[in-house]
């Protein structure tokens, strides 16, 4: 080792200690929320309300990275699959307690994992259908799989995947799994950061802080630094940014992306923007024909890439997103892994949009609607503008206004020509938003009636293979067919808007949208 | 004979409950999506939709839903909520007082504006004073709710800092602390209604004999006005206060999401859009018999306003 490396390590040492140092213990955050959760036991909720604060509350093996691309260890130290791919076996983190401060078995491991992966048990058990049975034995856990399954780390990182307490959650009232579930899940006992202390539905809830976490901080004492979190509920945009301007609160999410550099230029808060796996896109009917008989023009290839062609997305991104979105090239956000960066996407091309309307027998266009949620800005200020770029190639857009309920009924039936749409991953993998997107017999290729079998063959082959390096040239196919298809139109990606206090440290919202308060503190 | 009457008019609640109840019952049925759908969103497969609805009891014929909600009500147990899985009563327990609160507190406010403004008005009247009065409040009617209620906010919360930015806050200093700006600016609403009708009627009982009389008996004016002018003028105004009120329970929705107050109004809209049909027929139900309740109230004091009134 050479003196300058020597020197450089220890300025490193030296800096790496003084912000040890400097982390805050206590205190407690406020943080305003647009609307409160509905319910919170992971396994039988579906609801991002829920999902997106639950590892607060529940801990699970493995937990995603913060930058959304790989797992970390959890309540789990580390994890090896067998050769043949057909095992998994856990080893736990010793002295590990819920936050009752009782112990975390292995029992209680398989427990919790037997329930989500129950068939018929809330909407996830397919994330860990690759199960076919678990042993426990004193600080191991080996799950027994019925074929190679590459997402499971991802899976077991999942929130549906929280190891729960088995004692406390038998013991809970109710003459079912459902019943006990509502009962336990009022004041629920598990082993992430917090715990919850006090729930006003509709109004505010209090974490407070697990004082048996596992996870050590820069000051090599327990986390969380926190002493709890109050969420309020502030549904009103403008009630919830006032409320932080004047320091009632100290962080607000879902900022409108319309005020976003207003609050870059506060120098008392920090706009955050953190990267998401949200894709903003439009679905369009693929089918031959509409449900009222008619026939649809979407279903020749030429015209939906042509549609694609004629949409402006960096002028999109300006007018809808106010500067803050990127252009999507592949149906999953270029956050997701296995995302392939040679995607080129559709480029703004008007003669090409005209070229293939023309050859697609549209050379004066045709007239199609698009379904919005009522009351959206965005929605609205979306679909304005592609009306003003569509009208280039004589495509004539009408604009369908619904509420919520009524756009996802009307949806269902297959009942629309086109849709404004969103997603966001709730697993570190690539097969969910694949799984719904681009493959027929889950939901319809969310109910575009896309139907592709080769995509389909390589799909179902990446579901089985281990090798990460292959895989990821299955997916670069699957996402080279999907684009040429063009199910959809791409549009933008966004990020997830929080506006916080200057003072307040190390809070991130990973890019599958969870809230992370483990590292939160707030500086003197 | 009063308890009579008041007998009466409370088994009159009865039929229109059971009218409220069957009308509720069809009428969010007849909404496009479900409770289903609402609950799992844009992603779930036709068979957790079709297993949800199943759990919910949605896949039986509508009568015999209707059948079973009315054997729950008249246990007393409006269901429970499709989308927060808690019992509707307990949420309608919760959520309730704070409308309430917020209700009375707005009417409160709104009646010490009005009355003393529209005497004012009435008294100097066609002066720069009346037309000032009247002009603030004409535009307070105009303004939508949304638009007062963040003007105050930004101005008395955010600028001046004398109020929270909504909020319920604890305690009864707390909530009247917390729901001052929003009271005052449901109560603004309410004043600028009961001035116009208040001014006019002063200004007729003004011109009447009897208080001419009452005046050249020697009576000092403010107990003319007090006694003899504003209680003849109240009574339609009760009247008008009574209908809002009635209008304000379930009405404060904006005003409610604007403040971030965990009432009813709220959970309502929310209730709506999540399609949760028990909330929905639980809160409906608790608004008739709470409006059908102050309108007789209304009627009561409006009786002993005016005793030409009859209970018959």
């Amino acid at each position: 080792m050479n003196r300058f490396v020597r020197m450089t390590l220890a300025v490193g040492a030296t800096l790496a200690l003084t912000q040890a140092l400097a982390v805050t213990r206590g205190g407690t955050l406020v943080y305003g929320r647009y609307a409160d959760s509905l319910f919170l036991d992971p396994v039988l909720n579906d609801a991002n309300l829920d999902i997106w604060i639950l590892t607060n509350l529940y801990d699970t093996l493995l937990q995603p990275s913060s930058n959304g691309k790989g797992v970390q260890p959890g309540l789990a130290t580390n994890y090896t699959v067998s050769s043949d791919g057909r095992s998994l076996k856990l080893t736990l983190r010793p002295g590990i307690k819920f936050a009752d401060g009782s112990a975390i078995t292995a029992q209680d491991v398989k427990w919790s994992l037997d329930r989500a992966r129950k068939p018929d048990n809330g909407d996830w058990s397919g994330s860990l259908a690759s199960i076919d049975s678990i042993t426990a034995s004193g600080g191991t856990v080996t799950l027994a799989l019925k074929r190679p399954d590459p997402t499971l780390p991802a899976a077991l990182a999942t929130f549906n995947a929280a190891i729960m307490p088995q004692k406390l959650f038998e013991a809970a009232p109710g003459k079912n799994d459902a019943e006990k579930a509502k009962a336990f899940a009022e004041k629920p006992i598990g082993s992430g950061p917090f715990v919850l202390s006090d729930w006003k539905r509709g109004s505010s809830m209090t974490l407070k802080r697990n004082p048996y976490y596992w996870k050590k901080g820069a000051d090599g004492k327990a986390l969380p630094y926190l002493d709890a979190i109050r969420f309020e509920i502030i549904p009103d945009d403008n009630t919830r940014i006032l409320k932080l301007q004047s320091g009632e609160i100290q962080g607000a999410e879902f900022i409108p992306l319309a005020r976003v550099n207003e609050l870059k230029a506060n120098p008392k808060l920090n706009m955050q923007l953190f990267p998401s796996t949200k894709v903003n896109n439009i679905l369009m009917n693929n089918r031959p024909k509409l449900n009222n008989g008619s026939a649809n023009p979407l279903s020749d290839v030429r015209v939906r890439q042509a549609l694609n062609y004629a949409t402006n997305k960096d002028a999109l991104i300006q007018i809808v997103t106010y500067g803050t979105g990127k252009p999507m090239k592949s149906y999953m956000s270029s956050t997701t892994p296995l995302y392939d960066t040679t995607q080129k996407g559709y480029p703004y091309d008007l003669a090409k949009a005209k070229q293939l309307l023309a050859a697609a027998g549209f050379a004066n266009g045709f007239e199609v609607s698009c379904l919005a949620t009522s009351g959206s800005a965005d929605d609205l200020a979306l679909l304005t503008a592609l009306q003003q770029m569509w009208g280039a190639v004589g495509v004539r857009l009408k604009i369908e206004q619904l509420d919520a309920a009524s756009k996802t009924a009307r949806y269902r039936a297959n009942d629309f020509q086109m849709r404004t749409a969103a997603w966001t991953n709730d697993i570190n993998d690539p097969s969910q938003i694949t799984t719904y997107y681009a493959i027929y017999d889950n939901v319809e290729s969310v109910h575009t009636g896309f139907k592709n079998a080769e995509l389909e063959k390589i799909f179902a082959q990446s579901q089985q293979e281990t090798s990460r390096v292959k895989r990821a040239a299955q997916y670069r196919q699957i996402q080279s067919i999907y684009m040429n298809a063009a199910p959809i139109v791409f549009l933008y990606e966004t990020p997830y808007p929080v506006a916080l206090q200057k003072n307040v440290k190390g809070f991130v919202q990973i890019p599958l949208g969870n809230n992370i308060f483990t590292e939160t503190y707030l500086d003197k | 004979m009063r308890a009579t009457y008041v007998l009466k008019r409370l088994l009159q609640i009865i039929p229109t409950f059971i009218a409220v109840m069957v009308i509720v019952f069809l009428l969010v049925r007849l909404l496009p999506g479900d409770p289903a759908s609402a609950i799992l969103g844009d992603r779930a497969t036709p068979e957790i939709i079709e297993r949800t609805k199943r759990e919910l009891g949605l896949d039986r014929p509508i009568p015999v839903q209707f059948l079973l909600f009315a054997e729950r009500l008249l246990h007393g147990d409006l269901g429970e909520s499709s989308s927060l899985k808690v019992p509707v009563l307990r949420l309608v327990a919760e959520r309730l007082p704070v409308t309430l609160f917020l209700t009375v507190y707005a009417a409160v406010l709104g009646v010490i504006l009005a009355v003393p403004l529209a005497v004012l008005a009435a008294v100097r009247r066609n002066t720069w004073v009346d037309s000032l009065i009247r002009g603030i409040f004409q535009v307070g009617l105009s303004l939508p709710v949304f638009y007062v209620a963040l003007q105050f906010l930004t101005l008395l919360g955010a600028k001046l800092a004398w109020f929270p930015i909504g909020g319920y806050g604890e305690g009864l200093g707390g909530h009247l602390y917390h729901l001052f700006l929003p009271a005052l600016t449901l109560g603004f609403n309410l004043a600028a209604i009961l001035l116009r009708t208040l001014r006019s009627a002063i200004l007729e009982v003004l011109t009447a004999e009897y208080v001419e009389f009452a005046r050249s008996k020697g009576l000092k004016s403010a107990v003319v006005m007090s006694r003899h002018v504003l209680r003849n003028a109240m009574i339609s105004t009760v009247t008008l206060l009574g209908l809002n009120v009635g209008a304000l329970i379930g009405g404060a929705v904006i005003t409610e999401s604007v403040f971030a107050i965990p009432g009813v109004g709220r959970l309502m809209i929310d209730a709506i859009f999540g399609r949760d049909y028990p909330v929905i027929q639980g809160l409906t139900l608790v608004f008739a018999v709470l409006v059908s309740l102050v309108f007789l109230v209304t009627d009561l004091v409006h009786a002993r306003l005016d005793p030409r009134v009859e209970h018959a």
